[in-house]
C-alpha cells in the first residue's frame, strides 16, 4: 500500500483534510472526499475543462492536478458561488440568458468566467470566447454563454441587466474573433 | 402559494427560463457519477488493443492478488450463465464479453470489481490478455470482397454484408434516367464520427437480493425500451427491473445503445448483491461506443437543361462495424436516409443502401442524425449543388425552380413518404434577404477578380421527425408510441409524467408548458417528471428531435382529456348544461355569458370536493399517443466562408438558419437548440472524422487528436424563423433538435466548393480539413507561403 | 510501419555477426530497455519501456531467432504486450562484406502497433518510431566500430521515457542457457 500524505485546504471558504494517496487528482477530493459533486469530470487529457475550479483565486483543471499540489491552497468550486441564498451574477447570467442546456460543463464554464471577470470587468466578446476557449460545450454552440458572461458583467458593473429577448437574431455585429 | 390569479399561465410561444436550471446552475445536478450507494464497488474494463484477434488466454491472477480487488468477469463466465451475447436494438445480436475472439478495437475483454476506482484502474493493467492477432477489415469495400476476414463468424450467412434495403421505383427512375438530358453523378464519403456529449456513459447497477429488484441507474435516452430488454436478456420480471436515468450530460443519440459495460456491471451487481458503478473513461467512450455516419454513397441526378430535377438514384454501403446496433426501427435498417430526395419534386427516386460489417466497433445513429436525414441531406444538397454548377446556374436559383410548391402538401414522396406541410420558398426567401445574398455574389465576383477565396453555400432541408406511426414504426416490435399522464392536485397544481428523456433540451419546462397551455394552469405550479420507469409511462425516449411530436402530442391529448372531464365539472358548478360551456380564455364560460366563468383550479378543487354525483373524483388522464404520420420541419441555411491562402482555414463569416418547426413552445429553448445543432453540423464539416488505420487503430484516441468546436472556431449563429404548422399534430408543432445538425454540413461545404469552384473543384467530402484546402491551392499554385 | 536502412560498419564481417549474435550487446542499444530474459540461444524475452507522446508503455516481448545463415543474414519475429497496447514485428539483417575492415549491414523491420499507444500516439507514432530506429542503428554502429569507447557511450533513450540508460552493466539479468 502506497503511504497516505495528509492535506489540508479550504474549498468554498470551508477548511478538508484529509490523509490521501499521492496520486488522488484534485478532482476526485473535490467530488469523493468533500462530498461536492457539482465539478465534473469529461476527458482524461485536460481537454474539455469540464472539472474547472478555482485554485487560489486562478481558474485550473481539477483533473490536471494532484490534491497534494493544492496542499493549503484556496479551492472555489461551483458550489461556493450562490452566497445568503443569492445567485452570483454570473449564475444569474446563465439562469436568464439560456447559457446552459445539460448542465454538465456549466460549473466549469461558470468558474472560468468569474475569473475572467474578476480580472477583466468588462470583457469584449472575442475576450470572452478567448477565456472559454479551454470549456467544451457540446450543447449550447456557446453564443448564449457569451451573452451569459456578458449579462453577469453588465450586473457586476451595477448597471440594469436586461436579457437580451430570445429569439432575436445576434446580427453581423456580435461575431467571433 | 402562488395565487392562481397572479401566476402567469405562460403556455405556449412563450421563454419561459427553465425549471431544471436551479439545480445545475448550483453544481447539485444528479449525473450518474454523482450517485453513490451503501456499500457500492467500482468495475472497470480490460479493453483489446487488436481490432482482431483470438483470445489465447487470460491471467487475471495478478489482478485478483491486488488488495481490494474483489472479483474479475470474462466472457467465459458470462457464457456459463447464456449471457456472453445480448441482442441489439437492430435485431443482431453483439457480443457482452468475448469468450475467444474479438471484433473491435476497445472492445471490452474482461471486466474487473474492486473496493476502489483506483484499485480497479490499477487492476486491468495486471491483467494478462494473450492475443492471437488476425488481420482486421476495416474498408467495407475490401469487407465485401470474397477473401476478406469475416468478422462474424457466429453468424448464419458466412459473409460481411449484413442486409440489402431498397425504396422507390427502380424501373420509373432507370426511365428518367434515360430520358434525361442532363445526369450528373457524385461520390460521396460522409464520415465516422463521435459523439462526444461533454458526460461519458455510464451506470449504478444494483441489485437487491432481499427484493429481488435490480435498479440500474443509466445514461439512457429510453429507459422503458432498456428494461424491457433487460427483462428479455435476464429473466427477470419486468416489475422487478427499474431502470433509471438520471440527469444526462448530453445524449445526442449515443445514449441510447445498450453498451456491454451496462449488462456487465448488472451481472456483477447480481452476483455479488452490491451496487456495482461503472463510468467509462473518455479515451474509452471516444474508442468504443456512441459513433455516428460512415456511408460511402453514390449519387445520381437526372435533370433538363433549364435545371428542372427529374430523378434521382442513390446507392450506399453502410459501414456499421463489427455489431449492427444502430438504434434504427426495425423496418429501417438504413433508418430514413429515403428522405434523400429532399425538399424538391422529383418524378422518381431510387434508393438502395448495404450494411457491411468492419472490424469497428458498431456504427451508429448518434450525433444527432435523425436516423440518417444527415447523410441524406448531404446527399441532395451536395448533388443539386453539382448540378447548378454544371449548368452554371445560381444554386438558389435552381432550388427555387425545384422546390415543392407550398400548395401540394400533404406531399406524397417517390421513396413514400408524406410530407406533412413545407413553405420552402418563404423559407429561402427569408434567409437570402437576411443574408444580403445579392450583395455577397457582388462581393464575391470583385474579391474573385483580386485572388480573395469567398464562397457563398446554401442548404434547403427537409428533416422528418417524430418516430412514428404504429403502422410502420417499431424498435425491437415494441411500437413507437409515446405516452403521458397527468394528475391535477385539490389546489391547482399539477404533475406530469412522460415516457420521454431529456439530455438537455429542457423538457420540466416545455412539457409544463404544453400542460399549462391547455390546462390553463400557470407554469410554474406544474411539475414534470420522467426517466423513471417505476413511474413513468412507458415511452420510447427521446431521440431522433421524437419527444415534442410523440409525446408533446400526449401530452396535449391527455390534457385534452382532462379538459373534458372538467368541463362537466364546470358545468355542475355553474349550473349550466355542458353543451353551454366553452373554454376560452384559460377558462370555462357560459357561452353568451362571459361573466359566468370558473378557472381550471376552480374545477380542479371542486373534482375533490364538489364533483357531481356518479362522477368519478380526481382529475387525472393518460395518453399513449400513436403518431399519425411524422412530422417534417423544415429549413433555409446559407453559409458565408473566407479561405485563408496561408493556411488553407476555412473561417465561416457568417451563416443565417432560417428554421421552421411549426409551432414552438418555448422560442428561447427551440434558439438554443439551433445554435447547438448548428455546432454539431459544423463539427464533422470542418474539424472530426474518426479515422482507422490498415491494421485497425483508432487514430483518434483522444479529445488531442478528436478536436471539439469550442467558443474560438464557432461562429455567432444568426438565426430566424417561419412558422408552418403540421396539420395533423394536437398543438401544430414539430420536432426541432436536430435540424440544424442536418442543414448545417451541405451549407458549409457547398460555401467552401463554391469559393473553389472557378479553379474547377467541383466536391470536396467532409471534414473539410486546412490540410485539404490548402492542397487543393497548392495545387492550382495559388497557396500563400 | 515498415523501416529499412543501410549502415557502413567500419569492421570485418564476423565482428559485426558476432555483435548482432550478442543478446547482451543489443539490447545494449535498445531504446528504453530494461530487461532481458534468455530462454533459449534464439527466443528472448526483452522488456522495453517506450514513450509515444503522453502515453508510456512497457513491453514485455517475446522475440525469436529465425533464420539465422551465419555470417551474413538473421531474421527475427516478436510479439508484445503492454498494458492497452500490443506490438508484433518482424525484422532482417542483411551483412555484406565490403572490404576486410568494412561491413555493410542493412536491415528492414516491419511493425505493427496496436492500442492505446497507436491511437491515443497516433500522430507521433511513425515519426518517434524513426528516431528510436535510427538511434538504435547508430548505436549499434558506433559500439562496434569502437568496442573500447562503449562503456562511455550514452546507450538508447528514447524522447519522454523515465530510463536512466540501459545496459548491459546494469540491468539485464543472468542469462541461463
Amino acid at each position: 500500500m502506497t503511504a497516505t500524505q495528509h492535506v489540508k485546504l479550504t474549498i468554498n471558504g470551508q477548511a478538508v483534510e484529509a490523509d490521501i494517496e499521492p496520486r488522488l487528482l484534485l478532482v476526485h477530493f473535490i467530488r469523493e472526499v468533500a462530498g461536492l459533486t457539482g465539478t465534473h469530470i469529461g476527458c482524461d487529457t485536460t481537454s474539455c475543462g469540464a472539472c474547472t475550479v478555482l485554485v487560489d483565486g486562478v481558474p485550473a483543471k481539477s483533473c490536471t492536478l494532484l490534491a497534494v499540489q493544492a496542499d493549503g491552497a484556496a479551492v472555489a468550486t461551483v458550489e461556493g458561488l450562490e452566497q445568503g441564498g443569492v445567485l452570483h451574477p454570473v449564475q444569474e447570467g446563465f439562469f436568464q440568458e439560456h447559457g446552459l442546456q445539460c448542465g454538465f460543463c456549466t460549473p466549469g464554464m461558470m468558474m472560468t468566467a468569474t475569473a475572467l471577470l474578476a480580472r477583466t470587468p468588462n470583457p469584449s466578446e472575442a475576450e470572452i470566447r478567448q477565456a472559454i476557449s479551454g470549456n467544451l460545450c457540446r450543447c449550447t454552440g456557446y453564443v448564449n454563454i457569451v451573452k451569459s458572461i456578458q449579462y453577469a458583467a453588465r450586473k457586476m458593473q451595477g448597471a440594469e441587466a436586461v436579457p437580451v429577448a430570445a429569439s432575436a437574431s445576434t446580427g453581423a455585429e456580435v461575431r467571433s474573433a | 402559494m402562488t395565487t392562481p390569479a397572479q401566476a402567469p399561465i405562460h403556455g405556449m410561444g412563450h421563454s419561459v427560463k427553465r425549471k431544471e436550471d436551479p439545480r445545475f446552475l448550483r453544481g447539485r445536478g444528479r449525473y450518474v457519477d454523482d450517485i453513490k450507494l451503501p456499500g457500492m464497488l467500482y468495475m472497470d474494463i480490460v479493453r483489446s488493443p487488436y481490432a482482431h484477434a483470438k483470445i489465447v488466454s487470460i491471467d487475471a491472477s495478478k489482478a485478483l492478488a491486488l488488495p481490494g480487488v474483489l472479483a474479475v468477469i470474462t466472457g467465459k463466465d458470462l457464457d456459463a450463465a447464456g449471457l456472453a451475447w445480448m441482442p441489439t436494438l437492430m435485431g443482431d445480436k453483439q457480443m457482452v464479453l468475448p469468450v475467444d475472439r474479438v471484433v473491435y478495437q476497445a472492445q471490452e475483454v474482461a471486466a474487473v470489481v474492486a473496493t476502489e476506482r483506483y484499485i480497479a484502474a490499477d487492476a486491468i493493467t495486471l491483467i494478462d490478455v494473450d492475443y492471437e492477432p488476425l488481420p482486421p477489415v476495416m474498408d467495407p469495400m475490401k469487407a465485401l470482397q470474397p477473401d476478406a476476414p469475416l468478422v462474424r463468424p457466429d453468424r448464419e450467412q458466412k459473409t460481411n454484408h449484413i442486409w440489402h434495403w431498397e425504396a422507390g421505383d427502380a424501373a420509373k427512375t432507370d426511365a428518367a434516367f434515360n430520358a434525361a438530358e442532363v445526369v450528373v453523378q457524385q461520390d460521396l464519403y460522409i464520415p465516422r464520427i463521435h459523439v462526444s456529449s461533454i458526460e461519458t456513459c455510464g451506470c449504478v447497477a444494483s441489485f437487491d437480493k432481499v427484493e429481488g429488484k435490480l435498479t440500474i441507474y443509466m445514461t439512457t435516452q429510453a429507459p422503458h425500451a432498456i428494461r424491457t430488454v433487460f427483462s428479455l436478456v435476464s429473466g427477470i420480471p419486468e416489475h422487478k427491473i427499474r431502470v433509471v436515468s438520471p440527469d444526462i450530460g448530453g445524449g445526442f443519440g449515443g445514449k441510447v445503445p445498450v453498451y456491454p459495460g451496462y449488462v456487465i456491471a448488472t451481472v456483477a451487481s447480481i452476483q455479488t448483491g452490491v451496487p456495482i458503478k461503472w463510468i467509462e473513461d473518455r479515451s474509452e467512450n471516444l474508442q468504443a461506443d456512441s459513433f455516428a455516419r460512415d456511408y460511402h454513397i453514390h449519387a445520381e441526378l437526372a435533370a433538363g437543361r433549364d435545371g428542372t430535377m427529374h430523378a434521382l438514384r442513390v446507392k450506399t454501403i453502410a459501414d456499421h462495424g463489427a455489431f449492427d446496433a444502430a438504434a434504427n426501427p426495425s423496418k429501417f435498417p438504413a433508418g430514413l436516409f429515403s428522405i434523400v430526395t429532399g425538399s424538391y419534386a422529383l418524378d422518381a427516386a431510387h434508393v438502395e443502401v448495404d450494411g457491411v460489417y468492419t472490424n469497428k466497433p458498431s456504427g451508429g445513429v448518434a450525433y444527432r442524425c435523425s436516423f440518417r436525414v444527415t447523410e441524406a441531406v448531404h446527399t441532395i444538397e451536395r448533388i443539386v449543388d453539382a448540378l447548378a454548377q454544371q449548368l452554371n446556374m445560381d444554386p438558389a436559383e435552381i432550388r427555387f425552380k425545384n422546390f415543392i410548391p407550398p400548395d401540394q402538401f400533404p406531399y406524397k414522396s417517390p421513396t413514400g413518404w408524406e410530407y406533412d406541410s413545407g413553405n420552402y420558398p418563404a423559407a429561402l426567401q427569408k434567409a437570402l434577404d437576411k443574408v444580403g445574398y445579392q450583395e455577397l455574389r457582388r462581393e464575391q465576383a470583385e474579391k474573385r477578380a483580386r485572388g480573395e477565396l469567398m464562397g457563398i453555400g446554401i442548404s434547403t432541408f427537409t428533416e422528418i421527425v417524430g418516430a412514428g406511426p404504429s403502422h410502420t414504426f417499431d424498435i425491437l416490435g415494441i411500437k413507437m408510441f409515446d405516452s403521458a399522464e397527468i394528475r391535477v392536485h385539490p389546489t391547482g397544481s399539477a404533475i406530469v409524467r412522460i415516457g420521454v428523456q431529456t439530455q438537455g433540451q429542457g423538457h420540466e419546462t416545455t412539457f409544463a408548458q404544453i400542460v399549462a397551455e391547455e390546462l390553463g394552469l400557470p407554469v410554474e405550479n406544474i411539475t414534470v417528471e420522467h426517466g423513471d420507469t417505476d413511474t413513468a409511462p412507458y415511452g420510447l425516449g427521446t431521440y431522433a428531435s421524437r419527444s415534442t411530436p410523440t409525446a408533446g402530442a400526449a401530452t396535449a391529448v391527455a390534457s385534452r382529456k382532462i379538459r373534458d372531464k372538467a368541463k362537466k365539472i364546470a358545468a355542475h358548478l355553474l349550473e349550466a348544461s355542458e353543451d353551454d360551456i366553452e373554454w376560452a380564455d384559460y377558462k370555462f364560460q357560459v357561452k353568451g355569458a362571459p361573466g359566468r366563468a370558473v378557472t381550471m383550479q376552480q374545477v380542479a378543487f371542486a373534482a375533490y370536493t364538489n364533483h357531481p354525483q356518479g362522477m368519478e373524483a380526481g382529475l387525472e388522464a393518460v395518453d399513449y399517443y400513436d403518431p399519425p404520420n411524422l412530422t417534417f420541419p423544415f429549413g433555409a441555411y446559407i453559409c458565408v466562408v473566407d479561405l485563408d491562402r496561408g493556411t488553407g482555414e476555412v473561417k465561416i463569416r457568417r451563416f443565417v438558419a432560417v428554421d421552421d418547426c411549426g409551432n414552438i413552445i418555448n422560442p428561447m429553448i427551440v434558439e438554443g437548440q439551433i445554435h447547438g445543432g448548428l455546432t454539431m453540423g459544423m463539427a464533422p464539416a470542418l474539424f472530426e472524422a474518426i479515422t482507422y488505420d490498415d491494421d485497425g487503430n483508432i487514430q483518434q484516441g483522444s479529445f488531442m487528436d478528436y478536436l471539439l468546436p469550442t467558443s474560438m472556431e464557432t461562429p455567432a449563429w444568426e438565426t430566424d424563423k417561419t412558422t408552418t404548422p403540421s396539420p395533423h399534430h394536437p398543438f401544430g408543432a414539430k420536432g426541432v433538435g436536430e435540424s440544424a445538425t442536418v442543414g448545417a454540413p451541405p451549407a458549409i461545404a457547398n460555401a467552401v466548393v463554391d469559393a473553389l469552384s472557378h479553379l474547377g473543384v467541383t466536391h470536396l467530402d467532409i471534414p473539410i480539413t486546412p490540410w485539404k484546402v490548402y492542397s487543393i491551392l497548392q495545387e492550382h499554385g495559388i497557396a500563400e507561403a | 510501419m515498415h523501416f529499412e536502412g543501410k549502415q557502413q560498419i567500419n569492421a570485418p564481417i564476423e565482428t559485426v555477426w558476432q555483435h548482432i549474435n550478442d543478446p547482451d550487446k543489443v539490447a545494449a542499444c535498445a531504446p528504453g530497455f530494461k530487461s532481458l530474459e534468455i530462454l533459449g540461444p534464439d527466443h528472448f524475452k526483452p522488456t522495453v519501456a517506450v514513450g509515444i507522446g503522453a502515453v508510456k508503455a512497457t513491453f514485455t516481448l517475446d522475440v525469436q531467432r529465425v533464420d539465422v545463415q551465419p555470417p551474413t543474414h538473421a531474421a527475427m519475429v516478436g510479439r508484445g504486450n503492454a498494458a492497452g497496447s500490443g506490438v508484433q514485428l518482424r525484422a532482417a539483417m542483411d551483412l555484406t562484406p565490403q572490404s576486410e575492415n568494412v561491413t555493410t549491414m542493412s536491415w528492414t523491420a516491419d511493425v505493427t502497433v496496436s492500442g492505446t499507444i497507436a491511437s491515443v500516439g497516433a500522430r507521433l507514432l511513425e515519426g518517434t518510431a524513426h528516431k528510436l530506429t535510427a538511434r538504435f542503428f547508430d548505436c549499434f554502429r558506433e559500439h562496434i566500430e569502437a568496442p573500447s569507447a562503449a562503456a562511455s557511450t550514452t546507450p538508447g533513450e528514447g524522447p519522454g521515457e523515465a530510463q536512466s540508460g540501459a545496459g548491459s552493466e546494469t540491468q539485464s539479468e543472468t542469462p541461463t542457457s
